[in-house]
């Protein structure tokens, strides 16, 4: 289902992002060394494979590489080097609601966030009221989302995401969605996904939640692979990082 | 094979392309009161401003003799503004897009090209005034007005070669921002918009001819105005200058596209 193969991951931190004029002729008058860039490999020769209908957490402290990794599979960045293979169509709830333009009514989101993930319009159409339904937020449809509290906001972006069965899923987390009542929901929810035969690769810091819906884990180390095995880990993880 | 490409990948994305495009109608007329008239209104109202100045202040009008000088301004000022309001969307696309794009995968070129089409659209639009004004001062229509389409084609192409340059140079090199101001307004100054070429020195005429946006305009001019077909020589450099810059644009945005999600 997914494959990744030796992939390793270099950042520049030296040219991230303050790259300008001033420093480019500041540069052209200094010695090459001084302005040699510091990389930060924040993965390094990950080998792994997810089969069909697995079910993969990743735990790892902050900067261990766990986001950087599912975004490479998500197809948003290219690895530095390796590769990686996937099949069928990826739903990636990286962020909720990254496309959602915050001038415009919850209507009018719901078709643009289902075009950005690459949704037709017949199959939204076709789902837009169990999208609706499913949000609780019915009232408020043609209210621009400005005016929507940030948990109304990511409620309708959960609701967006999870209509369509993909057939790998990439969570990095976000099961703490608004109110305690959509929070049960959404967990019913993504469990009824995930059981569903969908593969997923999970992000989580909450170890309760990846004991109760990962098959497998792996652990990541300084954009390593430390260990990869089943629930267990889990404990082993939480006794390495609370020592 | 490449062309089938770009095919299957315009099927699968025209949805978004379309959506992109409807959003940003909307928000750009959600909050006026007058809302999409704006998109007849403004380049009407611009024009009026430059004729007075131009033909009262600086007395232009008087140079053209035979033609109407509200029509003259008004086809240049029409094209200027679509190159110079879909380039400088299209530069901010990618940046505006940063935190989208760090987050789902999404082909690139989706952002320029949805601005280019947007403000396309719009320019469809300013054709009602500009029709308005050919009607109103009697300069009249004519069988040669059905070529026009070749130029807002070419217009569109060209726009989108420089799109692309842009929108991959201000994701590097974010003062292209202030930059590309000044090259603007210069470029709205050294193309004869509101002053006759033959205003320009013998000898610099030819430099100004460079210029493909004059190229344009003059194509356009020479129908509306003069109701003359334009040479074939006229077809091949506007068909030639949209697709050089387009391929040019293209090309460097392809080969930069994949670098963006580190400076976004």
């Amino acid at each position: 289902m997914i494959k990744v193969d030796d992939v390793s991951m270099r950042f520049n931190l030296g040219i991230e992002k303050n790259f300008s004029l001033k420093l480019f002729f500041i540069n052209l008058f200094k010695r090459k060394e001084k302005t040699e860039k510091k990389e930060f490999w924040a993965l390094s020769d990950v080998t792994f494979e997810v089969g069909k209908g697995e079910v993969i957490g990743f735990v790892g402290r902050n900067g261990a590489g766990k986001s950087t990794l599912l975004k490479i599979v998500a197809g948003v960045m290219k690895p530095t080097k390796g590769a990686v293979q996937t099949h069928g169509k990826i739903c990636p709830m990286i962020e909720l609601g990254a496309g959602f333009d915050m001038d415009l009514t919850a209507r009018e989101n719901i078709f643009l966030n289902a075009a950005v993930m690459g949704y037709s319009k017949s199959l939204i159409e076709e789902k837009f009221d169990e999208i609706v339904e499913f949000s609780e937020l019915i009232e408020f449809l043609d209210v621009p989302l400005k005016n929507y509290s940030s948990g109304m906001v990511t409620r309708l972006a959960f609701s967006i995401s999870t209509i369509v069965d993909p057939e790998v899923l990439i969570v990095d987390e976000i099961l703490s969605v608004g109110d305690i009542s959509f929070k049960q929901k959404s967990e019913k929810k993504m469990k009824e996904m995930i059981h569903g035969g969908t593969t997923v690769l999970f992000v989580s810091h909450s170890l309760t939640d990846i004991k109760q819906i990962c098959n497998r884990v792996v652990w990541l180390e300084n954009g390593r692979i430390k260990k990869v095995g089943g629930k267990e880990l889990c404990d082993e993880y939480e006794e390495y990082m609370t020592k | 094979m490449f062309l089938r490409n770009i095919y299957l990948n315009m099927k699968q994305y025209r949805f978004l392309l379309q959506q992109l495009v409807s959003r940003d109608f909307k928000v750009k007329y959600k909050r006026s009161v007058l809302g999409v008239v704006w998109s007849l209104l403004y380049p009407v109202l611009m024009m009026t401003v430059m004729y007075m100045v131009f033909s009262y202040v600086f007395r232009f009008g008087d140079l053209m003799t035979g033609i109407s000088f509200p029509v003259y301004l008004l086809t240049g000022l029409v094209m200027f503004n679509y190159i110079s309001e879909a380039t400088n969307l299209s530069m901010s696309s990618i940046v505006a897009s940063g935190s989208l794009i760090n987050k789902v995968y999404l082909p690139k070129y989706i952002f320029p090209l949805s601005k280019c089409l947007f403000v396309g659209i719009n320019l469809l639009l300013t054709l009602i005034p500009l029709y308005l004004v050919i009607l109103v001062t009697g300069t009249g229509l004519n069988i040669y007005h059905l070529v026009l389409p070749f130029v807002f084609i070419c217009l569109f192409l060209f726009a989108l070669g420089v799109s692309f340059l842009l929108a991959t140079i201000a994701v590097f090199f974010r003062d292209m921002f202030y930059i590309y101001g000044i090259i603007t307004m210069l470029w709205m100054y050294l193309t004869p918009i509101m002053y006759p070429i033959q205003m320009i020195d013998d000898r610099f005429q030819p430099l100004f001819r460079l210029n493909p946006l004059f190229q344009f305009i003059d194509f356009a001019r020479e129908i509306i105005l003069y109701g003359n077909m334009p040479s074939l020589r006229s077809f091949i450099i506007c068909g030639a200058c949209a697709l050089i810059m387009l391929v040019t644009g293209m090309f460097v945005f392809k080969k930069n596209q994949d670098k963006f999600i580190y400076y976004l």
